[in-house]
């Protein structure tokens, strides 16, 4: 309600009422303080005058030109911070995975949908840097909710979320990406917002 | 020996009253107060502390400085302080001294998220480390041995391994070389720490110095779930808990169970596992055709043995091998008396023994259980070699001796691992040990045939004589304290003192011993028996014997025991042979004898998890079988504790539950066993046995109950008169077979684990 209430006046509680023989409620009554009556001219206004505001908002619109961004065609620039689908990264030097299977990821991430299965690196088959690599690392991103704790639980930097949010496949199963798909570079959907835009 | 008993006292923790047993460790004494005093190289297990860690300093009023908790012991009156600001600094300065070396690499290390280290830090370390320099650095990982790798940069040096080693299993192989920052530890020469219970060290090592191979990198703990279970590769039956992922056992561990295993396990019960998930594994039903086993439905296969069994009808026997539940058994008996009205039905290794002696060895009064081995003045282990047999006994022989002054007596045809420390050993003639038994009553008795019976068995009567004295003890003194202790002494026997021919030799020179030093009466001590097979006792007293129903009941007719049913198959006088997970040629004596029994069964069924010779040429019908973590039932350890399994991993393939093969055969036979459940089949074991009456798998629970201390014990039968034990001693054909041991590796489950590929190839070298 925009106009506050009349201020009540402090009543002081009228005990006189409950007043019974040999019992005394003293502090315990509590008086409820409502509002005085508006009264019918006051309370009409006060109906009117909230419709009158919302259409004067709604007429003001009408000089303007439409603001519908035509997605797919075009699309909305995203922050810099914006957390969309996940990437796993190489180093840039070796080529060899900075993710070490440590499935510290899968125990930050709270909608539970990170699987690691890791494996030892032997001199012949040298995937990280580390003693182990994930042989297996499973993204459900059906079930992921975009928080980014496994990026902040990760060690190595290994996975950093991406932009992409464009999501939607015919098969829920198609939605589990596997390292592969996480570590290959990503088509560029999405623009990113330049600085100060 | 009296147990060890506590008065509790009262000292004060934090300002906090609290009373806990006298002599315990401050750091076991805090947690009487719920205090928790950080530690990394105390661990009760391993006996006397040796404060190497100093992580577990407290204040205590009236000494100037810091004490270690772990070596101090709590006195009444005793005034500790954990969280003064003293004790702080103490703990962060320990903390980040431990951590200047540690290279901090959790991330690829298998015991983060698991780790007392990182537990540690966390919780009492100072959060910042000052250390700039550079880190000592070790080549890593390598490989202390083909189970076990060690990364000696992430030791702390607590001594905990080393000590296992020198003190617990005593192989005297782990030890710290070099000095100071540059310590590592190490076998003396460098040589793969192979022993029968290294495995031990990695759930010792508070750090991720030493993890296991097989499982390196498998899992994480968040990964993971844990399942109690019971470990039936031996009759020891340690308590353990499988490590489950994607329903794949990844990892064993130990879990403790102080009237079982203390918290060990052997080698074998650890690193096995792999073999539930062996690819050669059976896990389809398979019939024989046009002489290749091919797979078929489970409703074929059942048809196929169920005729077969139909047809040979009184003619049919049956052997249940030591890894089958109670339960199974003892439907199982039911399939083969019941349905088919054949008695010939055997689960012992070699050879029949009468009821009568069946019932005086397993008398309640008699039983010793394992933690009586540990506290007893002497214990003699006759015929039998623990560490092979029951191995994690092994370690409680030693833990008596080394920390309770056990007297240890051994008595068998080979070495035993348990010689250096045994205060008499004596070896006997291969197949002798009936004789030998029969000399040693004869001596406690100061019987006359001491002198032939020595001379059968191989021995000198003198070293007989001196292992009588040993069990009696010192004459008690004249005029010395009155009130002396009656003398425990536990007996810990191998079934094959009781196999064919010297069966009743054997078992009645067992209960003279008894007799004779009185085992019956006293407290603590009494006889043990290691049954050749994992539930050997379980399914006697479920009633498969030829001779014995359930709860070792009298039967009308006596059937063929294992032997005789080979001889019978051989001649043809019986057809059918029914294999519930029994290998007969790897497992029973006389494999000639087996071969050619094989051969001459018209039909033989098994339930069976791999491929061995005799399923692979001989059976006709296959039924996979399962294996332990896919069970559900009960076992009994030797000495009456009935223990449960329950599924912890999903059943391979369409393998199904064993107790549910048997009912469905019973059911094509026309008999209606009425269990549609594992807790059904329970229930209708433990109702056949009066011993067992009234117990509920409830009250078995994850610790077990031993029969004995029910009051349903009473329902024991007695025997009905006492076997004498009289006849003479009869060379076994084939001494060596009659003695019958097997090492510890000799099991298929080991074979079939890629884990222990180095005993095979070590083998071929040889
Ligand atoms: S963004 Fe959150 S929900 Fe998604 S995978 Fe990472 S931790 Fe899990
Ligand atoms: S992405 Fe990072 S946190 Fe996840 S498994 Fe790989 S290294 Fe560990
Ligand atoms: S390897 Fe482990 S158990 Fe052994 S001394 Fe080092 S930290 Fe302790
Ligand atoms: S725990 Fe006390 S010194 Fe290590």
């Amino acid at each position: 309600m925009s106009d506050t209430p009349p201020k009540a006046e402090q009543a002081t509680p009228d005990t006189t009422a409950l007043k019974v023989e040999g019992w005394n409620p003293g502090d315990d009554v509590i008086e409820i303080v409502r509002s005085p009556d508006p009264g019918p001219g006051r309370a009409t206004w006060r109906t009117f005058r909230e419709t009158a505001r919302g259409l004067l908002t709604t007429f003001g619109r009408f000089t303007e030109t439409p603001v519908t961004v035509e997605y797919p065609e075009e699309k909305t620039p995203v922050y810099p911070r914006f957390r969309g689908r996940h990437k796993l990264h190489r180093f840039e030097d070796s080529g060899l995975e900075k993710c070490v299977g440590c499935s510290l990821c899968a125990a930050a991430c709270p909608a539970d949908c990170i699987r690691v299965v890791a494996a030892e690196n032997t001199p012949e088959n040298r995937v990280s840097a580390g003693e182990r690599y994930a042989a297996v690392y499973e993204i459900n991103l059906s079930r992921c909710i975009f928080c980014g704790y496994c990026e902040v639980a990760c060690p190595f930097d290994a996975i950093t979320m991406g932009h992409d949010y464009e999501l939607s496949d015919y098969d829920r199963s198609d939605l589990i990406f596997t390292k592969e798909m996480l570590l290959a570079e990503p088509l560029e959907r999405t623009p990113l917002r330049n600085e100060g835009e | 020996m009296p147990r060890p008993e506590s008065k509790m006292i009262n000292f004060t923790i934090d300002g906090r009253e609290v009373s806990a047993p006298e002599g315990a460790m401050l750091v076991d004494a805090a947690k009487h107060g719920d205090v928790e005093i950080p530690v990394f190289c105390y661990e009760p297990k391993l006996g006397q502390p040796v404060g190497a860690c100093r992580m577990c300093l407290v204040e205590i009023e009236g000494i100037p400085k810091l004490q270690t908790g772990c070596s101090t012991p709590v006195r009444d009156g005793m005034v500790v302080y954990t969280e003064t600001e003293r004790v702080k600094v103490a703990q962060q300065s320990v903390v980040e001294f431990l951590l200047i070396n540690h290279p901090l690499d959790c991330p690829v290390c298998d015991k983060g998220g698991e780790c007392p280290l990182q537990d540690i830090t966390f919780g009492w370390g100072g959060g910042i480390s000052r250390f700039i320099e550079p880190k000592r650095h070790f080549v890593k990982p390598l490989e202390l041995s083909p189970l076990i790798a060690i990364d000696r940069e992430r030791c702390i040096l607590c001594y905990r391994c080393v000590r296992f080693s020198q003190e617990i299993s005593e192989d005297y192989q782990l030890v710290l070389l070099e000095r100071g920052a540059h310590s590592y530890v190490s076998t003396f020469d460098g040589h793969p720490y192979v022993a029968p219970f290294s495995g031990n060290i990695v759930e010792l090592c508070p750090v991720g110095a030493l993890t296991s191979r097989p499982y390196r990198f498998r899992a994480r703990p968040w990964d993971i779930e844990g399942a109690g279970s019971v470990c039936t590769l031996c009759p020891a039956q340690c308590n353990v808990t499988i490590t489950v992922r994607d329903e794949r056992a990844l990892r064993v561990l130990a879990r403790q169970n102080d009237e079982v295993d203390d918290g060990w396990l052997c080698d074998k019960g650890r690193f096995a596992y792999q073999s539930f998930h062996a690819e050669e594994r059976i896990t389809e039903p398979l019939i024989r055709d046009g002489g290749q086993l091919r797979p078929v439905t489970w409703e074929r296969a059942l048809e196929q043995a169920a005729g077969a069994l139909k047809r040979a009808g009184a003619n049919a026997a049956a052997i249940a091998g030591g890894q089958s539940t109670g339960e199974e058994g003892h439907l199982l008996a039911r399939l083969m008396r019941e349905g088919l009205g054949s008695p010939h039905l055997d689960s012992r290794r070699a050879g029949t023994l009468s009821l009568d002696a069946h019932r005086a060895l397993g008398a309640p009064a008699l039983q010793a259980n394992v933690s009586d081995l540990e506290f007893a003045h002497a214990v003699l282990v006759l015929d039998t070699d623990p560490v092979n047999d029951a191995s994690i006994l092994d370690l409680r022989l030693r833990k008596g001796i080394r920390r309770r002054g056990l007297k240890l007596a051994v008595a068998s045809p080979g070495p035993s691992s348990l010689d250096p420390s045994a205060a008499l050993s004596i070896r006997f003639k291969p197949g002798a040990g009936a004789a030998f038994a029969a000399a040693l009553s004869a001596a406690l008795g100061a019987s006359a045939e001491l002198e032939t019976l020595c001379g059968e068995a191989g021995v000198e009567s003198a070293a007989v004589r001196e292992l009588a004295e040993l069990l009696r003890g010192p004459e008690p003194q004249q005029g010395a304290d009155s009130e002396l202790q009656p003398r425990e002494v536990v007996i810990l026997w191998g079934e094959r003192l009781t196999a064919a021919p010297n069966a009743e030799l054997g078992a009645g020179a067992l209960l003279g011993i008894a007799e004779a030093l009185d085992l019956a009466n006293v407290e603590g001590a009494g006889m043990l028996e290691v049954p050749a097979t994992a539930n050997g006792r379980g399914l006697r007293e479920a009633g498969v014997l030829p001779n014995a129903g359930p709860g070792l009941s009298q039967l009308q007719d006596a059937g063929r025991d294992s032997a005789a049913i080979a001889e019978g198959l051989a001649a043809g006088e019986l057809s059918a042979l029914y294999l519930l997970q029994c290998d007969p040629l790897r497992e029973l004596a006389d494999r000639a004898l087996w071969e050619r029994a094989l051969a001459g069964a018209s039909t033989v069924i098994a339930h069976a998890s791999f491929l061995t010779d005799a399923i692979n040429e001989h059976a006709d019908v296959v039924f996979p079988a399962e294996a332990y973590p896919e069970k559900e039932g009960t076992l009994v350890h030797p000495d009456g504790r009935l223990q449960r399994l329950r599924p912890a991993i999903a059943r391979p393939g369409s393998v199904r539950a064993g107790w549910h093969v048997i009912a469905e055969l019973a059911l094509r036979l026309g008999l209606d066993f009425d269990v549609l459940s594992g807790a059904m089949a329970s229930r209708q074991l433990f109702e056949a046995v009066p011993f067992y009456s009234g117990l509920t798998l409830e009250e078995i629970g994850g610790r077990g109950v031993r029969w004995q201390e029910r009051e349903a014990a009473a329902a024991f039968p007695a025997p009905a008169s006492a076997p004498s034990g009289d006849g003479s001693f009869e060379e076994p054909a084939d001494p060596g077979e009659a003695a019958g041991y097997r090492s510890v590796w000799d099991a298929p489950e080991v074979e079939h684990s890629p884990a222990f590929d180095f005993l095979f190839k070590t083998k071929e070298l040889v």
